[in-house]
């Protein structure tokens, strides 16, 4: 009698416990059902639409987010560099390569919670393609780092996990067809200051 | 021990079901979607700053640093809702969500005509009557048919420099989001 109600408490435990255990990790990865990857940089063009699969639609709920709608821009995040290592903030990196076609876009570094790396200084963890400086091909170089670089700088400051957002606005990658044949830029790790 | 064996697969079936089950009530019993911070903000029909920019925690996530944004909530079973927005700024988009926070139509600056934002969301229905007398001052109106009732809008303005930040401030802080009387 007592082994009966163990294994039913058991069944019943690995039932709950897996099946809400999966369901929190699968909406906690950032890659999943949806994801399209170009280089370290994925997207999820379908998130926040109707069509998006169950995984999109439950992670919207949970964070609240409103996506970008396709006439509105496409975002890419990188969370990690060239060589398959995780992005630190404190270390520095150069992103460098072309930008595929768009009104403009932003660039920006971002905590875990994809908000906004606070600097706690007035300049902003941002950039956007009006103010970068570019090469004669057209390509940008960016160097990411929290000591002033020439060129174009990206301030980042602290310590931990960081990751890349990079949206482009008003283009025509937005709509899936266009997503194909895409490149992005690579992101190198230059150094730490651990 | 067969019946150890037992009771794990059993259980493991019943995870299969129960994450299946879970992942599908998410967004039916979530308090932490976009409808419900909006809602904990402010009213229906009020537009609603988005970015931290305007003192606070953001209300919702993941607007870009670069952008400013307003949102506001509405409800076409009332009537249609008219938004509006005067001057002008380097960009603007605007997305419309249905009350689960899934985007069905958006638009940007290039859409609309002068770059003017004046926008119409209603109903098919309700697409019908303004459609058999097209009052004068919704000439130049973008209309918006959707199939819902409750919804949210975003307006989103881009703002390339600290320069720009008082002129796209105002842009949102003008921004209208009415009923309109038909």
């Amino acid at each position: 009698m007592l082994k009966t109600a163990f294994f039913t408490l058991l069944s019943l435990a690995i039932a709950i416990g897996g099946g809400g255990g999966s369901v929190w990790y699968a909406l906690q990865a950032q890659s999943g059902v949806g994801a399209i990857s170009i280089g370290q940089w994925t997207a999820f063009p379908e998130i926040g639409t109707q069509d998006a699969d169950p995984y999109s639609k439950a992670r919207v709920a949970r964070e609240g987010v409103l996506a970008l709608g396709k006439a509105e821009g496409l975002s890419f995040i990188a969370e990690r560099d060239a060589a398959g290592d995780e992005l630190k903030r404190q270390c520095d990196y150069r992103i460098d390569g072309s930008f595929p076609t768009a009104r403009f876009w932003t660039l920006y570094a971002a905590d875990q919670s994809l908000g906004v790396v606070d600097t706690g200084k007035p300049r902003l963890a941002a950039l956007q393609s009006y103010q970068v400086l570019r090469q004669p091909d057209n390509s940008v170089i960016i160097t990411v780092g929290n000591r002033p670089a020439p060129g174009n700088w990206l301030l980042t400051e602290g310590f931990g996990r960081m990751y890349f957002v990079l949206t482009f606005y008003d283009t025509p990658i937005a709509s899936s067809t266009g997503l194909s044949d895409v490149t992005l830029p690579r992101i190198v790790k230059a150094g730490c200051n651990a | 021990m067969r019946r150890l064996l037992h009771a794990i697969l059993l259980g493991l079936l019943g995870a299969g079901i129960v994450h299946i089950v879970v992942l599908l009530l998410v967004p039916e019993f979530t308090e932490r979607d976009a409808w419900s911070r909006l809602a904990l903000a402010s009213d229906l029909y009020k537009m609603t700053r988005l970015d931290a920019e305007a003192g606070g925690a953001p209300v919702v996530k993941s607007v870009d640093p670069m952008f400013y944004a307003a949102a506001c909530r509405f409800d076409l079973a009332e009537g249609m809702v008219r938004i509006k927005a005067p001057g002008s700024v380097p960009f603007w988009s605007v997305s419309v969500y249905d009350r689960n926070g899934h985007n069905f139509y958006s638009f940007n600056d290039h859409t609309a005509t002068g770059n003017k934002l004046d926008t119409v969301v209603l109903t098919p229905a309700q697409m019908i009557d303004v459609r058999r007398e097209l009052p004068e001052d919704l000439q130049g109106a973008i209309f918006v048919e959707a199939p819902i009732e409750e919804g949210i809008f975003v307006i989103r303005a881009f703002v390339p420099d600290d320069s720009w930040k008082p002129v796209v401030s105002q842009f949102l802080e003008q921004s209208s989001c009415e009923l309109q009387d038909y």
